[in-house]
């Protein structure tokens, strides 16, 4: 059995309010404090809300494995890796994926770079690590192609104020006010980056609006994170013609967000790289179909629950989504698939699993 | 259930392209116009999309040929339809095969600088640099940064100096040299047309003709400059033994502290270097020093970009320089969060 230490700390590159990586990292800390260790969260960058409650990577204590434990986010690459990988204790690593850079250099090159070097450190951090644990099997078996021993999955702690928070009845009213001039109102939600792929939506509205539905409209939700694709997302909207149709709602408050899942007729999701996707899971909450194209950790997330496509032929999205949005019985049988789905991440369950994760390091079979 | 139903689709899919009710070429044009707008947004285009233009807002299906331009650009439309995806794929290779060749080239030239440089400079060399980045040794006065000489010292200076060849004020630019030690780098600068302005807390403060040195760290005195007053800034020394989280303050910093086209220049010893020197010594270092492409992720993160690496041979212990610019357009400066 191996020496159950005294503190368990935590290691993140960066820290932010509503951010779900961050928010898992809070979670993971009280279950920690709930299993009576000692437990702090140590990152290069914390968000100011977040002051008092993070501590800076330099104050890290580095004790020896009987003693301490630390524990990694793996998201982005980062020096708090090189941190990590110094640091004498037992090492545990949380992966959330890291994105392939392929993806985002064309737009964002010091991204790239970044994501480039995350992958890297993953690779070099796997012979130091004693437990990879991954929010999705996808990820757990990326851990293991690179060479980690001990893995397992252990689900994402997700912030559930998406999911309770009311609607605000302002937005509600606004976007029914709209919806009284027909079509149907398609929605993503994810920060304005490439590998999101906004403009594969943008792709397949345009086709659903020339094949079968002239007024549907869009609302893409999330932070513009990267300026010159968020600009040609907005040159692209103008240049056909949709800048009516087509709303950048960005960064939006819990009610707001809320009010848009309850809105919306349909959630479209075209992203080529996800490690989770939380906002599926926060549509099927809202009683809201899905249709996302199937890649990545997509699938996994979906299940049944929803339409997933093997291709995102701008034609066949348009398809499918006006399939959905016109078979009452194939909605209904969504709906309530999405239903069982949203409600099997319970936050407790994913808490008993990350608790397992570390009861496994603790007794190795 | 779910998988059926995604037959069905592409079943109806299927028909209406076979009934020409999806009009041919729709997705291709989509993905040519996405093309020509992500061309545009990554140029840097300031220029918005005008509503009043009749380009802007034109629905795709209006395509016409009006005049000989627009029936060229059909015809090309035309020939990327029948063959498009083949040929984006060859570009795509032949544009990154390109990119490699140079940079490959670019990286023997410098492999083979170095060499020469290696050549010609004898260990002790390193040794000297290595512990002049010790916070406890003093150096001695005349052997600061011994081995920013040779190609390395051409690099620093030439890519400083194209700060002094845009400068269009009559003043000359302002350069800051942070820890400059005994002034031997401030003065080659000061040769090529800078102000210089030096800091090393380390060595006594001292003025004389275009060059004042005051005993201050980099990030005392980067912390109270004033934003954007400075044309170039040489980072060395302190780049070496940094406390994790500090060296992004540090490029915030030099971020912050340049004027739009402003250049900032470090110097530094590879991690590696400082390892095989003395691995307990650089163990028990209070900070230590970062690897190029960190420093590059930190500055581009800051909104800095034409991010160029002089590095050596990276299976040898040595030091590396990177070179970064504030772009003139303000849209990159900023938020250096995702």
């Amino acid at each position: 059995m191996t020496t159950r230490p005294v503190r368990i700390d935590q290691v993140i590159p960066s820290i932010v309010e509503r951010d779900a990586v961050s928010h898992h990292t809070l979670e993971a800390q009280r279950v920690l404090h709930s299993m009576g260790f000692v437990s702090e969260i140590f990152a290069c960058n914390m968000g100011p809300g977040l002051v008092g409650r993070v501590h800076k990577l330099e104050d890290l204590p580095r004790e020896p494995p009987e003693h301490q434990w630390v524990c990694y986010q793996a998201s982005i690459g980062s020096p708090a890796a090189d941190v990590f990988a110094s640091h004498p204790g037992l090492k545990l690593l949380n992966y959330h994926n890291i994105s392939p850079s392929e993806l985002v250099e064309r737009w964002m090159p010091h991204l790239g770079e970044e994501l480039r070097l995350g992958r890297r450190q993953l690779a070099e951090l796997a012979p130091a690590v004693a437990l990879g644990f991954a929010d999705s099997e996808f990820n757990r078996a990326e851990l293991e192609e690179v060479g980690y021993r001990c893995t397992m999955v252990a689900p994402l702690m997700i912030d559930t104020a998406n999911f309770y928070c009311p609607p605000d009845p302002r937005v509600v009213e606004r976007l029914a006010a709209r919806r009284l001039l027909g079509g149907h109102d398609w929605l993503f939600v994810g920060q304005l980056l490439p590998h999101k792929a906004h403009h594969d939506v943008i792709k397949a509205l345009a086709c659903s609006r020339r094949l079968f539905d002239p007024d549907a409209r869009l609302h893409l939700v999330g932070r513009e994170s990267c300026r010159p694709y968020a600009d040609a997302l907005h040159r692209y909207v103008s240049k056909l013609g949709l800048g009516d149709a087509v709303e950048f709602v960005g960064s939006v408050p819990p009610g707001e967000l809320s009010a848009y899942y309850t809105s919306a007729d349909v959630l479209v999701c075209c992203s080529d790289h996800e490690g989770f996707c939380v906002p599926l899971l926060e549509a099927m909450h809202h009683r809201l179909p899905v249709v996302a194209y199937g890649v990545t950790a997509v699938p996994e997330t979906v299940l049944d629950a929803g339409i997933v496509l093997p291709s995102k032929s701008p034609v066949l999205v348009a398809a499918a989504v006006e399939r959905v949005l016109t078979d009452g019985e194939l909605r209904y049988s969504l709906v309530s698939a999405g239903l069982r789905r949203a409600r099997s991440f319970t936050v407790s369950s994913a808490r008993n699993a990350f608790a397992g994760a570390i009861e496994q390091v603790l007794q190795p079979a | 259930m779910t998988s059926e139903v995604v037959a069905e689709i592409e079943d109806q899919v299927k028909k209406l392209r076979e009934a020409g009710q999806v009009p041919i070429g729709l997705e291709d044009e989509l993905d040519e116009c996405f093309e020509e707008v992500a061309e545009v947004s990554l140029a840097g285009s300031s220029a918005a999309p005008d509503a009043t233009t009749p380009e802007a807002g034109r629905p795709i299906a209006c395509l016409g040929p009006a005049n000989l331009a627009q029936l060229r650009k059909q015809a090309t439309l035309m020939a990327r339809r029948r063959f498009g995806p083949s040929l984006r794929r060859l570009e795509r290779r032949a544009s990154i095969g390109v990119g490699r060749i140079g940079e490959a080239a670019s990286l023997q030239m410098h492999v083979a600088a170095d060499h020469l440089e290696r050549l010609a400079a004898s260990s002790p060399l390193v040794s000297r640099v290595l512990s002049s980045a010790r916070p406890d040794d003093s150096s001695p006065a005349g052997q600061v940064h011994p081995l920013i000489e040779g190609p390395l010292l051409t690099w620093v200076l030439d890519n400083l100096s194209a700060v002094v060849t845009q400068h269009v004020h009559e003043v000359p630019p302002v350069v800051l040299h942070a820890e400059c030690g005994d002034g031997r780098i401030l003065e080659a600068l000061v040769a090529r047309g800078f102000d210089g302005r030096g800091a090393d807390p380390r060595w006594p403060a001292r003025s004389g003709g275009a060059t004042s040195i005051v005993a201050a760290g980099a990030f005392e005195y980067l912390g109270a400059a004033a934003p954007e007053t400075l044309d170039a800034i040489v980072l060395t020394g302190v780049v070496d033994r940094l406390r994790p989280g500090s060296a992004r303050a540090l490029a915030r910093l030099a971020a912050r502290g340049l004027v739009p086209g402003g250049i900032v220049v470090l110097v530094s010893a590879r991690p590696e270097a400082a390892v095989a020197m003395d691995p307990v010594a650089a163990d028990l270092a209070h900070g230590r020093s970062l690897h190029p492409v960190t420093w590059c992720h930190l500055f581009a993160r800051c909104g800095l970009s034409e991010l160029a690496v002089f590095e050596p041979d990276v299976s040898e212990p040595d030091i590396f320089a990177v070179c970064a610019r504030r772009p003139v357009s303000a849209l990159l400066a900023g938020d250096d969060r995702r």
